[in-house]
């Protein structure tokens, strides 16, 4: 199910050698923008999941992973939770939430359940943006970090803090691929692939469906938990649709259904964010235009260019061998 | 074992399933036998519940399943294969069983175990692709086999869930007559246990297999029988005209 296996290894192998050099070499800034890249990458890797491999296109993603931003935000600084359990409890309640929007929209297909995921999105915008217990639209701040002092990592210093993201965002990659390869993971392909025949096999649409968006939603719930760690302030936008939909760009760009294409597709999509934004402030525009020659150049992502390109260069290295063969 | 009592359904006006009962005994071969658009996968289509039925129950085992959606009757042990191929396009033979295995074993919530280190499943794998005589090209892209072998992966998957009933719609169709000669000999060799209706059209197949024959017509059943009844039938010979006979005679 899993093509290219060690490409795929090789790839992520060498994106977190770079990321760590980067994390140690690189001047504030850069730091920060690492930081951004993972965040996204988390965030990417968990609608790839979701999308990719379980066919759910959701347009609604930033809202579970601002909800994780939110209700950590909350423990920590209204209940005066201590950062692992805030980070527990907000992971769990945002794979319960993802559970219900799955389960709900699960016999929903195409443009329709685009529709109802950014529904559900907006709905929770709607609520974090009109309630002042919540700060409104002014957010929320004064979010601590994880305290790591115990093991001598002060995660305030942000080589630290990136060095601490490419770990998860790692995590993430080893547990998607692992879960992947589960019976959980190759009948969701399989469901995605013929809904119709797993059906007429015995698996519960509703059920599966459900579980991958309450695994999905998790994760983008551990994303948003990080990110307030990040900018130790959470505002609505976490929730914005707008945010729902580049990190879909960046899946599609990346390379949908290939887990490690979105990590790269949030690098390249940060990375010329930032740069382009040095010039205009319409830097969407220019992400957007960036898109769409990407899918008329027929590319299904980053990723599907590597991989012919690494069959390209494997077809020469092998001809002349054949050659002596003969 | 399955029991369809007073089956009704219209596509507007067009009564494609018209009070149709059946009932088969555990073990028994039924051939569902029928010209062009009698209705004989509409008639399977209500009993698996890929769709709704007007009126009438369909029971499995003693109890009735009519309320319950395709996985769930699945669950209950009912299988099914298609008449047009229904594949997992894209991935190999082995892949393609493995699904059936997993999710018959319900072992598809199980996310901390790649079930190719699962015996139960590669052994279920394993006897099912030998059942199927496909155990040759387990690594071949289901895209890349001939459209013989796509045909014997189509039975395949549903055998590979080990149903107590399993319908089989059309398994020949469109293949060589030395496939079907294949087929016929892989379905003789099903073990008794297994309930089997299936929709044919070649008669060789029907009388060298079926226990039981029922003819679809119009929506209705207008007769049942053994094979060589059928054969000697009159009113299904009428039905049949110049598809069999001769050569038999
Ligand atoms: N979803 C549908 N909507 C409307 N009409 C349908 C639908 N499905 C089947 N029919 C019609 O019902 C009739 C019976 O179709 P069905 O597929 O059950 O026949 P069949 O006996 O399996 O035929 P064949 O031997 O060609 O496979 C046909 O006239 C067909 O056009
Ligand atoms: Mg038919």
């Amino acid at each position: 199910m899993i093509k290219q296996e060690t490409l795929r290894t090789f790839l992520a192998v060498l994106l977190v050698i770079i990321a760590v050099i980067y994390a140690v070499n690189a001047g504030y800034f850069g730091k920060e923008i690492l930081a951004e890249i993972l965040l996204f990458a988390i965030l990417a890797m968990s609608l790839d999941f979701l999308a990719g491999f379980g066919g759910m296109v959701s347009l609604g993603h930033a809202a579970l992973y601002g909800t994780g931003a939110y209700f950590y935000a909350v423990l920590t600084v209204n209940y005066g939770w201590n950062a692992p359990s805030a980070m527990a409890a907000a992971i769990f309640f945002c794979g319960i939430a993802g559970w219900i929007v799955g389960a709900a929209t699960a016999r929903v297909r195409g443009i329709f359940f685009i529709m109802a995921t950014l529904a559900f999105g907006q709905m929770a915008y709607v609520y974090v943006f009109e309630n002042r217990a919540l700060g409104g639209d002014d957010g929320m701040s004064g979010i601590p970090r994880l305290d790591l002092s115990l093991v001598g990592i002060d995660l305030v210093d942000p080589t630290n803090f990136d060095i601490f993201l490419i770990v998860v965002a790692a995590f993430v990659f080893i547990f998607l691929m692992w879960l992947l390869k589960s019976g959980f993971g190759r009948t969701l392909v399989g469901l995605h692939r013929n809904e119709m025949r797993m059906r007429a096999l015995g698996l519960s649409l509703l059920l599966h469906k459900a579980a991958a968006f309450a695994i999905a939603g998790g994760i983008a719930g551990l994303a948003g938990t990080l990110a307030a760690q990040h900018a130790m302030f959470v505002s609505p936008d976490y929730l914005d649709w707008k945010l729902s939909g580049l990190v879909l760009i960046i899946v599609i760009l990346g390379g949908l259904g290939s887990l490690i294409g979105p990590v790269l597709g949030a690098a390249v999509v940060i990375i010329l964010k930032h740069q382009i934004s040095a010039y205009t402030e319409h830097w969407a525009f220019f992400i957007g235009v960036f898109l769409i020659i990407a899918v008329l150049a027929g590319g299904h992502g980053l990723y599907d260019l590597l991989v012919k390109l690494n069959k390209r260069a494997r077809r020469k290295a092998t001809k002349p061998e054949e050659v002596v063969d003969a | 074992m399955l029991e369809a009592q007073n089956l009704m359904k219209s596509f507007g006006a067009l009564h494609v399933t018209n009070n149709v009962s059946v009932s088969i005994k555990q073990g028994e071969r039924r051939a569902i036998i029928g010209p062009n658009g009698a209705g004989k996968t509409t008639f399977f289509n209500l009993l698996t519940g890929e769709l709704p039925l007007d009126e009438g129950r369909v029971l499995l085992g003693g109890q009735d399943i009519t309320k319950l959606k395709p996985d769930g009757r699945a669950r209950r042990g009912l299988g099914r294969s298609f008449q047009k191929n229904n594949l997992f396009d894209g991935l190999t033979v082995q892949e393609s069983l493995t699904l059936a295995a997993v999710t018959a074993l319900g072992k598809s919530g199980i996310f901390w175990r790649d079930p190719a280190n699962d015996d139960e499943v590669v052994q279920r794998v394993k006897t099912t692709a030998q059942q199927i005589k496909l155990e040759q090209v387990l690594n071949t892209v289901t895209d890349n086999l001939s459209y013989g072998q796509r045909r014997q992966l189509e039975v395949g998957i549903a055998l590979a869930s080990r149903p107590k009933v399993l319908l089989l719609d059309e398994p020949t169709s469109g293949m060589s007559p030395e496939d079907t000669g294949g087929m016929l000999e892989l379905l003789k060799n099903l073990t008794g246990e297994v309930t089997m209706l299936i929709i044919e059209h070649d008669m060789d197949l029907v009388y060298n297999l079926a226990d039981q024959v029922s003819v679809l017509n119009y929506g209705q059943i207008i007769f049942e029988g053994t094979p060589e009844e059928t054969r000697a039938s009159e009113e299904v010979r009428r039905i049949y005209i110049g598809e069999w006979g001769e050569d038999d005679a």
